[in-house]
C-alpha cells in the first residue's frame, strides 16, 4: 500500500515539476559566455558554476603539468591584486571561489550572497583575465603540486584508477591520464613562459558555460557579466574526436603494489565506445544502476550483504559527457578476502551480462533514479552543476524538463541489448591496488578468516534475499 | 587533475569534529546514493529570530505532544507518551524533507570488549523486522532507492543518526521503518558476521591512511580514562569478536524514545508530521530503566605527550591536540572565533607561516566539539624536505603570537562576515540544516545550533587571546608525528 501510494504521488509531483522546470532557466550568449540564469526560492544565496576546455587533455604535445599549473595560478594574484588582497575581499563577505582542473575542463565554483554577486563575477574575470603570474609564486604552486601528487601516489584508489584509465584509453585519447610520476617530472621541468601561452590561448569565453543559480535577477547578472568580462575572447573547443580511434592493448589483470594497505581497491571494467548522447547510453547507465548503485543493487545485496567480503562495492559509467567513456566496477578488500570477493564480483557481472536485468528490476530503478534525481535538484548546487553537466553533454535546459521522461521511456530490451553490445565480461581490465603480490596473493595476510557464509541468511530462518 | 587541496577557508569546529572523530557510516558515498557522512556545515553568526519559550503552533494533530520551546525558527515538542523529542524546521523552498532521528549514544557508551559495537549496530540497524525486510521486499533500503530518497546514517563519539532527503510524499512510509526499528530490530548471528566482515573491511579502509591512524593514536594518548580514548570504529579485536548478545543488551540499552531526537526539515506541515511521529513512535513506552550515564573524569594531563606513527609513505604530518572543555562549554565560540583565524582560507595565519612559506601543502585547526571534554587540534601537512621539527615549531610559533599580542579587530570581523554569509548558506538544502542539528544534539544541546553562532559574534580580540593563553599551553599538548618510511622490499611500487 504504501509503494502505490509512493509512486503514485511521485509521479505527480515529477509532472508538476517538470512543466515547470525550465521556465526558471534563461540562457543566451552574454560577452561571449553561454550563460544560464536559473531562479530559485532560495533566499540571498547564489551558486556560479562554469566550466571552459583547460584541462589536462589540452597539454597539446606540450609539457603536462602546464593545464594543472595554469589553474592553480588563477587565485594567487591578478595584475591589480596580490592573493591576499583577493582573499580578503572574498573572507570579508564570507564568498568563496575555486578553481579546478579537470581532464577536458578548468571548473570553477562560487557562492556567494546576492548583494555581493557583483564582486565575485569581477573577481572571476580578473584572475581568469589577467592573473599574476608571479614567479615566485609559480614556484610556491609546483612545490604544492608535486608534493600533492606525492601524497596522492599512496592512495589506493587514486592509483587503481589511474592505472585503470590508462589501460584502457589507447595514447591520443583525451580521457588517458598521465601517471603521478609523469606529472611531478614534468612539473619540475615547466617554465612560467608556458604557463602564461597556455592561458593565453585556452582561457577565452568562445566554449565558455557558466551556471549562475540561486536569489539571482537574470538582468543583473548579465549586466554584471557583459561589465566584467567585455573585450575578453578567445577559447578553444574541447577535444570531442580523440587523435586515435585505436583500442588499447596489454596485460588485462594489473597489480599496483602499495606497502602496508590493509585494504585493497579493485577495479573491473572497460571503455564502452560510447557517449552520453548515444542511444544505449541511457540504457546502459539504467542497467549499470540494478547491478551496482546503492545497498539495493546486485552487487551490494550479493557481495557485501550476503557474504560479507566487503564495505563498498559498486558499478559505474563514467567519463562520457564529452567523448567516448568506460564503464567499472570498483570495490574494497582485504588481501585475504581479495581473491574470494573478486569471484563473487565476477560471478554477479558474469549473472547480470548473460540474464540480464528483470522488468520488476527495471521499473523500481527507473522509479528510483528519477526520484533521486528530483531531490538533487533541491539545493541551488546540486541545479547549478546538473545544468552545467547537462550542456557540456550537449544538451539544452529543457534536459531538465526532458530526463525523466527518458529515463521512463527505456525499455527492458533495450537495456538488457545495450548491455550485451556494449560490455564484455571475458575481455575486461582487472586492477587490484594495494598490499599484493605480483601473482595476486594477499602481501600480508591476517589470520586466516574466510568471511562470512553466503548462506547465512537460510540459516536463521529467512529465505535468501529477494533481488 | 591531482591538484594538492590547499584551500583552508574557514573550517568550523563542527567541520573539524566531523574530520577527526572518525565518523563512520553504514555505506560509502557513492555505493549507497547519500552523503556518506553528515554533512555538517558551519555553524552560522546571524542572529536569528530568538522566540524562546513562544507559544506552540496551535496546529491539529499535535495533541499528545508538549511544547518546549521556539528558537531560531525550530520548534522543540515532546511526546508526552514516551518522552520523545522532536524538533521541526519548516522550509518550503523545494518539495523535500530531510528527516533524521539522533539517539544519544555513540562510542562514548562503549567499554572494553564492546569498542565499536555502537557502529556495528548501526550497520544492523538495515537488516531488517519482522514487518520491513528484504524477503518482503518493503525494507527501508528498498522503500528509499524505489522512490530516490538519498538516505544513510552514521556514529560518532556522542551520537548516532539515521537520515533520509525525500521527496514529501513519500515521508510516512520512511517514518514508518525508522520508528520500526527503533524497537523491532532483527538482531541475528549470521547477520552479525557477515556485517562483522563489512565493518572490519570499513576499518581497514581508514588504515590505509596513515593521517587516520596518526590522528587515532594522538586522540588515544590524549584521552587515558575517558572513552574518546578508543576510536569510533572500535579495535579490530573488538570488531571481529563482540558477541551478538552484548549488541542486544546495547540495543535495549540505548534505542528507546526518551533517548532520541526526532528532526524533521524541509516541506511539511506540522500538524500533520506531528500526527504521523505520534502514529508511529506513540506505541513506545519510556525506556523500562534510565539510560545510563557517564560519570568518569579525565584526570589532569601532568607534561607533554608525543606519539610517532612510521609506515610506508611520502609526506609526513605533524598534529598538535589539546584537550579543552565540552561543547556547550562558554569558551568555545571564542576557540571557535581563534580557529577561524588561524585557518580561514589564504588569509589565514597558519596559511600564511606555513603554506605560503612552503613548510607544508595544507594546515589548519578546529576543535572536535564533545559532550565531555572536547579535542583541539593543529596541524600541518608537510612538503617534501619539510623537517617536522620545523612545521611543529611553526605551529607553535602562530599560537605564540596570539598568546602574546593577541589578534586584530579587523580579523575578528572578517570572521563574523563569514558566520553571516555561512547563515545564508545552510539554508540551502534541508540535509545540511539537519546534520548540523544531528551534531549540537550529541554536544547536549540542540540550542548552540542557533546560538553559537550569535555567541560567536559577540566574541572580541581579548577574548581570543584570553582562551589561547588558557588552553595552548606546551605541558598540556599531545603532539603527534607521521614519518613515511621506505616501503618493504617486494611491496613498494
Amino acid at each position: 500500500m504504501i509503494r502505490q501510494v509512493s509512486m503514485i504521488v511521485l509521479l505527480m509531483w515529477s509532472g508538476a515539476a517538470l512543466a515547470s522546470m525550465a521556465e526558471h532557466a534563461q540562457r543566451a550568449n552574454t560577452a561571449g559566455i553561454d550563460v544560464i540564469t536559473y531562479k530559485t526560492n532560495v533566499h540571498d544565496v547564489v551558486v556560479i558554476v562554469a566550466a571552459l576546455p583547460g584541462g589536462d587533455a589540452m597539454a597539446d604535445g606540450g609539457n603536462i603539468a602546464v593545464p594543472t599549473l595554469a589553474g592553480m595560478m588563477l587565485d594567487r594574484g591578478t595584475k591589480a591584486m596580490d592573493m591576499f588582497a583577493i582573499a580578503d575581499k572574498l573572507d570579508s563577505v564570507g564568498a568563496e571561489v575555486d578553481f579546478d582542473v579537470g581532464t577536458q575542463s578548468l571548473h570553477i565554483h562560487a557562492k556567494c550572497l546576492k548583494k555581493d554577486v557583483p564582486l565575485v563575477i569581477g573577481l572571476i574575470a580578473s584572475e581568469l583575465r589577467t592573473p599574476a603570474m608571479l614567479p615566485a609564486e609559480f614556484a610556491k604552486a609546483k612545490q604544492q603540486f608535486v608534493g600533492g601528487l606525492q601524497a596522492s601516489s599512496q592512495n589506493s584508489g587514486a592509483r587503481a584508477h589511474e592505472a585503470f584509465e590508462r589501460r584502457i584509453y589507447p595514447e591520443g585519447n583525451p580521457n588517458r591520464p598521465h601517471t603521478m610520476a609523469e606529472f611531478a617530472a614534468a612539473a619540475k621541468s615547466v617554465n612560467l613562459d608556458e604557463v602564461k601561452a597556455f592561458q593565453a590561448k585556452y582561457y577565452g569565453p568562445a566554449h565558455m558555460t557558466m551556471v549562475v543559480a540561486g536569489d539571482v535577477s537574470d538582468a543583473d547578472t548579465r549586466a554584471e557579466i557583459a561589465k566584467a568580462f567585455a573585450g575578453w575572447s578567445g577559447g578553444r573547443d574541447y577535444i570531442r574526436s580523440p587523435a586515435t580511434s585505436a583500442a588499447a592493448s596489454g596485460p588485462r589483470e594489473i597489480n599496483v603494489a602499495l606497502s602496508d594497505k590493509p585494504s585493497v581497491t579493485v577495479i573491473l571494467g572497460q571503455a564502452t565506445g560510447l557517449r552520453y548522447r548515444d542511444p544505449d547510453a541511457l540504457p546502459l547507465r539504467i542497467g549499470t544502476a540494478i547491478l551496482g548503485r546503492g545497498f539495493t543493487g546486485r552487487l551490494m545485496s550479493t557481495v557485501r550483504d550476503r557474504e560479507g567480503l566487503t564495505y563498498g562495492i559498486s558499478a559505474v559509467v563514467s567519463d562520457d559527457s564529452i567523448t567516448d567513456g568506460a564503464w567499472d566496477i570498483s570495490a574494497s578488500f582485504a588481501p585475504s578476502l581479495l581473491q574470494k570477493g573478486i569471484a563473487s564480483t565476477r560471478r554477479e557481472l558474469d549473472k547480470w551480462w548473460k540474464d540480464g536485468v528483470s522488468a520488476q528490476e527495471l521499473a523500481a530503478r527507473k522509479q528510483g533514479i528519477i526520484g533521486d534525481y528530483l531531490v538533487g535538484l533541491a539545493t541551488t548546487g546540486g541545479l547549478a552543476d546538473t545544468i552545467l553537466v547537462n550542456v557540456q553533454r550537449g544538451y539544452g535546459v529543457s534536459w531538465l524538463d526532458e530526463f525523466s521522461q527518458a529515463v521512463e521511456a527505456v525499455t527492458l530490451s533495450q537495456v538488457n541489448a545495450a548491455i550485451k553490445a556494449h560490455l564484455d565480461p571475458a575481455s575486461m581490465v582487472l586492477v587490484e591496488a594495494g598490499s599484493v603480490a605480483a601473482d595476486g596473493a594477499a602481501a600480508n595476510h591476517h589470520p586466516a578468516d574466510g568471511g562470512a557464509a553466503g548462506g547465512h541468511a537460510a540459516a536463521n530462518g529467512r529465505p535468501p534475499s529477494a533481488h | 587533475m591531482y591538484r594538492p587541496s590547499d584551500d583552508l577557508r574557514h573550517r568550523c569546529a563542527m567541520i573539524a569534529a566531523a574530520a577527526l572523530s572518525a565518523l563512520v557510516c553504514a555505506a560509502q558515498a557513492g555505493a549507497a546514493p547519500a552523503s556518506a557522512a553528515p554533512a555538517t556545515s558551519a555553524p552560522a553568526t546571524t542572529p536569528p529570530a530568538v522566540t524562546a519559550h513562544a507559544p506552540a503552533p496551535a496546529d491539529a494533530g499535535s495533541d499528545g505532544f508538549t511544547h518546549i520551546k521556539s528558537l531560531g525558527g525550530i520548534d522543540e515538542y515532546r511526546l508526552d507518551h514516551n518522552g520523545l523529542t522532536v524538533l521541526l524546521v519548516p522550509d518550503h523552498s523545494a518539495p523535500v524533507v530531510t528527516f533524521e532521528v539522533t539517539y544519544r549514544v555513540g562510542s562514548r557508551n562503549e567499554v572494553t570488549g564492546v569498542t565499536g559495537a555502537t557502529h556495528i549496530l548501526e550497520h544492523m540497524m538495515f537488516k531488517g523486522s519482522d514487518a520491513f525486510n528484504d524477503a518482503k521486499g518493503n525494507s527501508i533500503k528498498q522503500l528509499l532507492e524505489r522512490v530516490g530518497g538519498q538516505f544513510n546514517a552514521s556514529t560518532g563519539v556522542d551520537r548516532t543518526n539515521y537520515f533520509a532527503t525525500l521527496g514529501k510524499e513519500n515521508l510516512e512510509g520512511y517514518i514508518a521503518i525508522e520508528a520500526d526499528r527503533m524497537r523491532k530490530l532483527w538482531l541475528h548471528e549470521s547477520d552479525r558476521q557477515s556485517e562483522m566482515t563489512v565493518v572490519r573491511n570499513e576499518y581497514e579502509r581508514g588504515k590505509n591512511d596513515p593521517d587516520n591512524v596518526l590522528v587515532e593514536e594522538v586522540t588515544a594518548a590524549a584521552y587515558v580514562a575517558l572513552p574518546y580514548h578508543h576510536p569510533t570504529i572500535g579495535w579490530r579485536s573488538d570488531i571481529e569478536h563482540v558477541p551478538i548478545l552484548k549488541l542486544r543488551d546495547f540495543y535495549d540499552t540505548f534505542y528507546w524514545p526518551n533517548n532520541a531526537t526526532v528532526t524533521v526539515v524541509g516541506d511539511f506541515e506540522t500538524g500533520s508530521v506531528l500526527a504521523l511521529i505520534k502514529k508511529y513512535y506513540g506505541a513506545y513506552p519510556h525506556s523500562p530503566a534510565p539510560i545510563p550515564t557517564i560519570y568518569t573524569e579525565e584526570p589532569a594531563q601532568t607534561g607533554e605527550r608525543r606519539v610517532v606513527v612510521k609506515r610506508p609513505g611520502e609526506a609526513g604530518t605533524v598534529v598538535i591536540a589539546h584537550k579543552v572543555p565540552d561543547g556547550r562549554d562558554a569558551d568555545q565560540p571564542a576557540l571557535e572565533m581563534l580557529d577561524a583565524i588561524l585557518s580561514s582560507g589564504k588569509n589565514g595565519r597558519l596559511y600564511r607561516a606555513l603554506v605560503d612559506q612552503g613548510l607544508s601543502l595544507s594546515a589548519g585547526s578546529g576543535t572536535d566539539l564533545h559532550y565531555d571534554l572536547s579535542l583541539h587540534t593543529m596541524y600541518a601537512a608537510l612538503n617534501p624536505g619539510t623537517p617536522h621539527e620545523a612545521a611543529e615549531k611553526a605551529l607553535w610559533a602562530e599560537i605564540g603570537k596570539i598568546k602574546a599580542s593577541g589578534v586584530t579587530d579587523a580579523e575578528v570581523a572578517r570572521v563574523k562576515q563569514q558566520f553571516i554569509a555561512q547563515d545564508a548558506y545552510k539554508r540551502d538544502g534541508t540535509a545540511a540544516v539537519a546534520a548540523e542539528i544531528s551534531e549540537w544534539i550529541g554536544v547536549g544541546d540542540w540550542t548552540l545550533y542557533v546560538t553559537f553562532p550569535q555567541k560567536v559574534e559577540q566574541v572580541t580580540p581579548a577574548d581570543v587571546q584570553r582562551v589561547a593563553n588558557k588552553y595552548f599551553t606546551e605541558d598540556q599538548a599531545t603532539t603527534g608525528w607521521f614519518v613515511p618510511v621506505a616501503a618493504a622490499t617486494g611491496a613498494g611500487s
